[in-house]
Formats: structure tokens, sequence, C-alpha cells
């Protein structure tokens, strides 16, 4: 009988304390860390267009077409397939693409979730924030060696 | 030691009064009335209790916040839950026993609602909430309790669904074990009052128990006999089929026992059948042990609901925390267990009422 | 390895003389020696192996195919001592690829067995039940096959499946049982398992699990990516209840192995810290969910057990990234260093590691020394350490047996060998010590944590080297087969890996701990009630992700 009490006396005693771990989202968005993965950055003006980030996609998330001339035509980027595995920034040698820490991006269906490059530029979820500041202390840990302004668009 | 009959007015009768009417036609028309009042508070009751009141308290126990977006405190969910569930497709499954599948649900509200017939809930304003005082309300009222049993069996058979009929079995199984030591405890309180009308369970009760010159404590059962208070909760917790006891509808053993073919409508009426019979359960608990609608300040019938609420707070606490046990280990606690000590409380209760008279 | 010589065994036991007649050669593995034998002389060598010469421990058998031939390789070792180790290869041919069963000699050959049948299209003699097991009985092909072609549709009527309740019906004998389906879609089973059980009344009377609604293939998904990086996101999805940096634990483990990488000291400290958290994370969604199955529905333990899972991921988040597939281990050490500022992860981990004991005694309060709680799992789902040892089980199921099987301390990795922990062993063996081994277990990983922060917090700060210098491209030499394991959370994790001199792998086969658990289900419930089915099944604590793949 005492471990039946004992049972019920350590639920009545979180129903009493109160406190509670969820929070009220989305009044209340609960904290990611600086490193979360979340959507993708694509910074037009940085991508050399050395195509690592594609060949080392685990699921053919990127897709590059370049023209004859050797020239960047098409960046296709599916954020509903991808696996946010952040192996695309790892291999970046000038940080074009970056994992943000934006997580609240929606698509109708999943056809919706394909980005090109044009609407890479205008996407809605990280107007006015600055997502690599979010990274701050933590940059050196993984940005290159540059310690230059980071342009966007 | 004679008891004096308390001199109120049932509702039935009061009822008549006001509308004027008397003879048998007052008492048809103002019973009717009456049931419909008792039946509409009791329903109220349930929708509160059952999307709103569980989920609260739930939340309570597992550190959350739950439903607090929909209206005041999240009182609309009520509205919202009941919408939701009564749109939904009615699928009857093709193999279904036709009329014994739709009667099921019926049978197991209708049951517990008839019970509430019996009780005495109270006074509130110089009225006494009882819709009928017959002589053998006890036996009425567990008679009563007991028809849902039926219900849930048509419902498990009906369903032609296997999971279903192991549901059916087992709550049969538990509901025929249980019944007996419920029975004998309630027998073993009619040894105080000698009768088995139900208000006279309440005037007894009344009477002072322990006189600390202040104030007296009630003679409610509860303080006269604790033991048997805590044996009657228990066997009452399997009775309605709750957390430990709750192997009929043990959902992640067998889906959702009788209740898993039932949808919209049918289901609605499964849920709502429940949460009554929690409350019709706690309402024989309060009548046989504390009092009925006696307490300080507040009109009676508030005291009622309020000891109702508290005991249906207490199953639920009973689900956070319990683990279920196994049925056969069930059917064990029933007869080997629950069944010798309500004996044993039985005799006891014979022995001291005999030596030291203090019963009718 | 050319000598078979062990400090415990004659040198009659040693296997190449115990083989002698039917040997028709021998290889040298990365990991073990290798004895080739004839497809039909199976039974023999292995009962010669496993009576003379110890070896009780068949991991997993691999099938593979060459250009002239199918080989299957029984991966052996032994349970007192699995750095020792013994891959048996039995080659057959290419038209007619036949191997005399194991299944005789260790049931859990029985389920690898049929996967083997099933993907690559050996078939075994003598096999008790040979079907098709992760895919349906009716698929066209065998998909790991060289010549299958994947765009070529599977038409099947519906009438050509097996219907399940068919031979069950009435039969004129009046036979008392019940044929009960439980699941794909039931509340109980943890993923999408289907059991068909047959019951009389209540009991319990043939349990058969049927599996394969999670197969994603995920053996050839890695045959056709890179080593180096397109491996690794993989694994996290195979034990995928937050178990994740131990399953990429038993990846990297394996082709570091092969390709002779080096790890940095301060590289493997951060990476037992991370398993460590990780197996905290994978008991307690095991406790909480064992709490559902035998509490019912809206027991507290559940919430409590994800909460305390909540804060695990929290931490995980700050280190890796991401709170469930981290991607955090790469060839060679791992992602990145601690976040930055140091003290404060070191102080959020600490604080997590202090309320580790407070948490534990609630799970005591509300689960172990619970009355009935221990009324439902004392004594019910028992298995004896033989039993367990021939179903080939890991882990805390084996654990809960008695059997002190634990790869962290007998095949050491990582820092587990120079830290203080003991390995939980309980002696129950019915479902309440596998419950408490995964509770204690939880506060060894206490400990373990607790050392790797005092190691991390005082490393000089100009050694901290997280990854030590892998090229971009990693090809190890061709035809080189290893076989590693690593202890994940639910049980031996093993890999197998063979080359051929690309960047990506010619054979990746997957040992999940959970398969091999899964099997032994039968001798648990039979003779059961089905509440201790369930409960059974809980406390095998199976993901569907690593029986299926």
């Amino acid at each position: 009988m005492i471990g039946v009490l004992k049972s019920m006396a350590t639920t009545m005693k979180h129903a009493l304390g109160g406190e509670t771990f969820t929070v009220r989202y989305p009044e209340e968005a609960p904290e990611v860390a600086p490193r979360f993965r979340g959507i993708h950055k694509f910074s037009q003006e940085r991508c050399i267009w050395c195509r690592q980030c594609e060949d080392v996609c685990p699921n053919d998330t990127i897709q590059i077409v370049m023209d004859d001339r050797r020239n960047g035509e098409q960046y296709n980027l599916h954020v509903g397939q991808c696996i946010y595995c952040r192996l695309c920034e790892e291999v970046c040698p000038t940080d074009a693409i970056v994992l943000t820490q934006q997580f609240e991006f929606t698509g109708d269906t999943k056809d919706d979730l394909v980005y090109n490059k044009e609407q890479l530029k205008s996407v809605p979820w990280y107007k006015g924030s600055d997502p690599l500041a979010a990274r701050e202390p933590d940059r050196d840990a993984w940005v290159g060696d540059d310690d230059g302004e980071i342009d966007y668009q | 030691m004679n008891v004096v009959p308390l001199q109120t007015v049932r509702l039935p009768d009061w009822l008549a009064g006001v509308l004027g009417l008397d003879g048998l036609l007052g008492t048809v028309v103002g019973s009717l009335i009456g049931a419909a009042l008792v039946a509409t508070v009791m329903l109220t009751m349930t929708a509160i209790a059952g999307p709103w009141a569980k989920r609260k308290i739930t939340a309570a126990f597992t550190d959350r916040v739950a439903v607090s977006r929909i209206g005041p405190y999240g009182l609309f969910i009520i509205v919202a839950d009941s919408l939701r569930l009564i749109s939904k497709e009615l699928i009857v499954p093709e193999n279904a026993d036709r009329p014994a599948y739709d009667i099921a649900p019926i049978v197991v509200v209708f049951s517990a609602l008839i019970g509430f017939s019996v009780l005495p809930m109270g006074n509130l304003g110089g009225v006494s909430i009882q819709l009928a005082d017959p002589e053998a309300g006890l036996a009425l009222v567990f008679a009563f309790a007991s028809i849902a049993t039926i219900g849930l069996v048509m419902g498990g058979y009906a369903s032609a669904n296997k999971y279903s009929l192991l549901g059916g079995l087992r709550s049969v199984a538990q509901a025929i074990a249980y019944e007996i030591p419920l029975l004998v405890i309630a027998i073993s309180l009619v040894l105080f009052t000698g009768s088995l009308q139900l208000s006279e369970f309440i005037a007894y009760q009344q009477q002072p128990f322990i006189d600390l010159g202040v104030f007296a404590i009630p003679s409610w059962f509860a303080f006269v006999n604790p033991f048997a208070f805590l044996l009657f909760l228990v066997a009452n917790l399997a009775e309605i089929g709750r957390n430990p006891f709750d192997t009929p509808e043990a959902p992640n053993e067998i889906v959702a026992g009788y209740q898993t073919e039932y949808s919209s409508v049918y289901f609605v009426l499964f849920y709502l059948g429940e949460f009554l019979h929690i409350f019709l359960g706690a309402g024989i608990i309060t009548v046989l042990f504390l009092g009925g609608g006696a307490g300080p300040l507040l009109p009676g019938f508030v005291w009622f609901l309020i000891k109702l609420w508290a005991i249906f707070l207490f199953t639920q606490w009973m689900r956070s925390a319990m683990p279920r046990v196994r049925i056969d280990q069930l059917i064990g606690i029933g007869w080997k267990g629950l069944l010798v000590l309500s004996f044993a409380n039985l005799l006891l209760t014979a022995v001291v009422v005999g030596v030291f008279n203090v019963g009718v | 390895m050319s000598t078979f010589e062990t400090p415990d065994r004659e040198q009659e036991a040693d296997p190449e003389t115990l083989l002698e007649d039917l040997l028709i050669g021998t290889e040298a593995h990365r990991n073990a020696p290798g004895v080739v034998i004839p497809p039909n002389a199976v039974q023999e060598a292995l009962t010669r192996l496993r009576e003379d010469a110890g070896y009780d421990h068949l991991s997993t058998v691999t099938a593979q195919e060459y250009a002239d031939r199918f080989e299957a390789i029984y991966h052996l070792r032994r349970f007192a001592d699995p750095t020792d180790e013994l891959s048996v290869v039995v080659p057959t041919s290419k038209e007619d690829p036949t191997i005399e069963s194991a299944a005789p000699v260790f049931r859990t050959a029985d389920w690898h067995e049929r996967e083997a049948y099933d993907l690559m299209g050996i078939s075994f003699e003598d096999h008790p039940d040979l079907r098709r097991i992760l895919l349906p009985e009716t698929w066209q092909g065998h998909p790991l096959r060289q010549d299958y072609d994947q765009d070529r549709p599977q038409v099947v009527p519906l009438r050509e499946h097996r219907n399940p309740i068919a031979e069950n019906q009435q039969t004129a004998e009046g036979e008392d049982t019940m044929f009960l389906n439980v699941g794909p879609h039931h509340p109980a089973t943890h993923g999408v398992l289907h059991i068909e059980t047959v019951l009389d009344g209540e009991q319990v009377v043939d349990v058969d699990p049927d599996i394969g609604y999670l197969h994603r293939c995920e053996e050839q998904i890695c045959e056709s990516s890179t080593y180096r990086h397109q491996i690794m996101p993989y694994p996290d999805r195979w034990d995928y209840v937050s178990a994740g940096l131990l399953n990429e634990w038993a990846y990297a483990r394996t082709a570091e192995d092969l390709a002779d990488i080096e790890v940095p000291a301060y590289a493997q400290t951060i990476r037992t810290m991370g398993a460590e958290l990780s197996r905290i994370a994978a008991h307690m969604l095991a406790l909480g969910t064992f709490a559902l199955d035998v509490n019912g529905d809206f027991t507290a333990a559940f919430m409590y057990a994800m909460r305390e899972r909540e804060r695990v991921e929290q931490l995980l988040e700050e280190l890796t990234g991401q709170r469930l597939m981290f991607n955090y281990f790469r060839l060679g050490g791992v992602a990145w260093d601690l976040p930055d500022p140091r003290e404060e992860f070191f102080e959020n981990v600490r604080e997590y590691l202090n309320d580790v004991p407070e948490a534990v005694q609630e799970f005591h309060d509300l689960l172990s020394n619970n009355e009935v709680f221990q009324l439902r799992t004392v004594n019910t789902g028992v298995l004896e350490p033989e039993v367990a040892k021939d179903y080939g089980c890991t882990g805390p199921v084996l654990r809960g047996s008695g059997v002190a099987y634990d790869i962290r301390d007998k095949d050491p990795y990582g820092r587990y060998d120079d830290l203080d922990w003991e390995v939980v062993t309980e002696d129950g063996k019915d479902n309440y010590a596998r419950v408490l081994v995964r509770i204690r277990e939880v506060e060894q990983s206490a400990r373990i944590i607790d050392q790797c922060l005092d190691r991390l917090e005082d490393w000089p700060e100009d050694d901290r080297e997280i990854q030590s210098n892998v090229p971009r491209t990693v090809a190890p030499d061709g035809g080189q087969e290893i076989y590693r394991a690593v202890e994940g959370a639910k049980g031996e994790l093993g890999i197998y890996i063979r080359t051929d001199g690309s960047d990506t792998p010619a054979r990746f086969k997957i040992r999940g701990p959970s398969f091999s658990n899964l099997q032994v289900l039968p001798e648990l419930a039979e003779g059961e009630y089905i509440p201790d089915l369930i409960a059974a099944l809980g406390s095998l604590d199976l993901v569907l992700g690593e029986v299926d793949r």
C-alpha cells in the first residue's frame, strides 16, 4: 500500500505545484539554440557556383543548372525535401548558404516548397532579421577566416 | 433511537404545487418536469467534466497548460467539442448486430440518469431535490446502476469486432465481481439506519457523532466507519471502470474495448455515459457516506455537487497515478480480496451495533 | 590477424583446426579472421564453433552479391569476449543460391536468414519458415540484387495477398482459439508493427510478428552515398527516438576503423558525453512509453519522462543544432566544438545532472515501488538468459536476464575504458528487471557525463582538436570487409561494410538490435495474457526504425 500512496503523493505534488513545462506558443516562442538548423538562407552574391553543396547533399535537394559557359543559371532548393543536415553549409567555401534559426515557414503543398534562385531572394521568413547574428558569439566555430561584413539581398 | 423524518417538500410535489395541479396528474407532471431539471443539471455537469475539467485536471498533474484559448478559461471548448463530435460521420460496421448496436449506448446513459431519480441531493430553498423516495431506494439505485452492464455487453457483442468482444467480456466479469462487495458494504450501513430508504440515510447522518463543544462532527458514515468508506471507494472505482480497474476499455491493449466501433453520436453517448456513471457512483458515495447535501452555510444541493466533484477529482487523481491491473488479478481482487473484507466489515458492524446499541 | 590463439582457449578449439575437414579457404577481414566453408556444411561448422570454440553469439547474417557468386557471412562472437570474432563465409552459386540454414543451431538466424532470402534471394534449406519478412509476401524480385529493376512496377492483385484470417476460420473440430491482429494500427505497438496473435480467451497461444512497414531501404541508400559526408545523416534515422548520436557512433567507428582514421582524444570525450546524453533521452522515452502501456493513457509518468527527455534534447540542441536528427559526428571527430560560452554550457549540463537523482527517484516512486505496477510486471515476460543468448538479444533485454554483456565495457571505444562506471544487470529476468535496468542505466550515464565534463573543463585551450585531418573524399582500398558494433540504446548496433575502392560502400549491412530483440517476443508472451503481451512488447523497447531499416 505504501508504494501506491507514494505514487499518488508524487502526482498530487505536481498538481499542487503549479509550474508548467510547456510554453504558450505563439505568444511565447520557445528559445532555439544558436546552432539550430532551420530554413536556409542563400546569398547569390557570395555563391561561386562550385557545386559542392549539390554534390554533398544526401538526398538531391539542391539542383544547379549551368549554361555552356559554366555560368550559374538555376539554383533550385527543395525546402520540403531537405533533411536539414547542414552538410551544404559545411562544405560551402564562401558561406553562401547557411541554415538559420527560423523554423516558422509553411507551404500549402509540397510543391510550394521548391524555390528557385529568384524566389530565394524574396522569401518572407527572414525579412527584418539578421539570420547570422544569432550565431554570435559562436560564429568563429563555423564561419571561415573572413571577419568582414556579410551582405544580404 | 428514533429518527425524525425531514419536513421539506420534495421536488415533484413542489412543482405540482407551483403549477396548481394536484392528485395523480400533479405527481406525474411534477415528476416529469423534475426529472427533466435533474437530468439537465447532471448532463451539464457531465459536459463540463468531459471536455473541460478532465483536461484541466490532467494538465495540472502533468505540468502543462490545457484548454486555455477558446473562451474564458477555455470553457467554450465544451461547445467546440460537442459540435465537433456530433458533426462526425456515423460509421456502422457492416456485420454489426443492428438493434443491439444502436441500443447499447442509450442503455448506458439511461441507466445512469435513472439512478439519479432516487438519490436525495440536498435542499435548495426548502425544496428537497429528490424525485422519488421509495422504501427500497438503496436496492433500486444499485439495480439501476447495474443496468449499464447490459449496455456494455451489447456494445461489445454487437460491434462484430474482436477487440469489442474482449472489452465486453471483461466488463461483465468486472461488474459482477465488484457488485457484491458494494452491496455487502451498503448492507452494513443499513444496520445503522434500519431502513433502505435513502432519505433515512440522510436523516441519520445529520445526527452528531462526536460533540466537540463548538461544533459537532456529524455522523457521516465516512467518519463512523472509515474502513467501509475506503472499501466502498475502491469497489466503486471498479464498478465505474476507472484506473486502476479500467480493463474493459484498456486503450493500450484492446484499442477501445467495447467503444471501438462507435463513432459520432454513439461515441458521445458512451463518453457521456461514462462520466454520468462516475457522477452516479460519486452520488451514491455522497449519500451513503458523506451525508448527502449536508454542510455549513451553502445550500444542501450545492454541497452535494461539491462532493460529487471532489470524488470526480479523486478518480482523475487515481487515473494519473495508478497502473492498471490485469483482468485475472482484477477478478482475484474482487472475489478474494474485497468480498472477504466486506463480509468482515459486515460482521464487525453487526457486533458493534449489537454491543453498543447505536443503530435503530 | 593470422593467429587464433586466445588466453582462455586451448589449441584444439582453434577454428582452423576445428573445421579442418570443412574449410575451403580462409580470408582476413579487418575485424576478424574468416573461414570459408561450403554451403552444405553450415550447420556442422557452426555447431562445432559454438560448442567447442565457444562462439555463442551470432550477431548477424550478411548476404551479398559478387560478380560470380552470392555469399552469406555469419558474424560470430562470444558473449564473454566480443573482441574475439569470427566470420564464417559461405559462398554459393549465382544461378541457384542455396545455403543450409543455421536456424537449428542459432535461433537468431531464423529472421536474419529470412531477411537474406527476402532482399537477396538466397534460399536456405532446412529453415523452419522461409518466407519474406520485410517486404510483402507477393513482392516480385529481390531488391538488393544487382539485376533488380527499380522502375518496373509491382503489379500484384489484391486477391493474391495472404489472408491472415483464412486459415483460422472456425473448423469442424471446433477449435476454441481466436485470431486477432494487433496492429499495425494500434496504440501500443511502438511504431508500425503488426502482430498476428492467436488467443484462447484472454491467453495468448501464438504470436507472430510481421514487420516491414517501416522499411526504407536504408542499406541501399547508404550504399549509394559517400563515406565522408553523405552517409552520416542516415544513422540518426535508424533508432529515431533520440538515440541518434549512438547510431552515428556505430557508423563512425566502423568507417574510421576501415579507413584508418584517428580520432583526437578531445573529440572522443565530446562524443562520449553526447552519446550518453542520447542514451538518457532514449531510456526516458522507453520508460515513459512502458508506463503508458502498463498504466493507461492518462498516466502522469509518461509526461514526466517526456519532460526529462525534453531537457536533454535542449542540451543536445545547444551542442549539435538539432533536437533529434543530430548529424553531429563526422569521420575523424565531431562537427563542431562545445558552444560558446563554454561555461554556460557546462553550467546547463551540470544543472541537468543535479536533477537526475530526483527524477530517477520520482520514477521509482511512480513505477518500481508501486505495488500494482509490481503486480503487473514481476514474473511476467520471463526470459531465461540462455534463451536470450540463443536469440541474439542484447542491450537491456539481455542485461535484465543477468548476462553482463555491454560493448562499452568489453570492446571499449571512445573514453569508456578510462572512465569510472558500471555495467547494470538485474537477475529478475522479467519485465520488472528490464525496467530497473533502464532506470539504473540512466544513473550510470549521468555518472559518465559528469566525468566527461570534468575532463572537458580542464582541457588545455590549444589542444582542442575536434576533427582530425580527413581528406574531402574518403575512398578506402577495395576488397576490405569489416564488422564493428557499438552499444546503442537498445543493444548491439553493428555495421558491416565491404569496400570496392570507390567512395561509396559496396555493401552496407546494418545489424539493428531491435530486430533480434523482437524475435524473442513469442518466448515472452506465449502462455500469458494479452496485457502481459503488451507489457512484454513495451519492455523489449523496440524502435521500428531499427527493426525494419
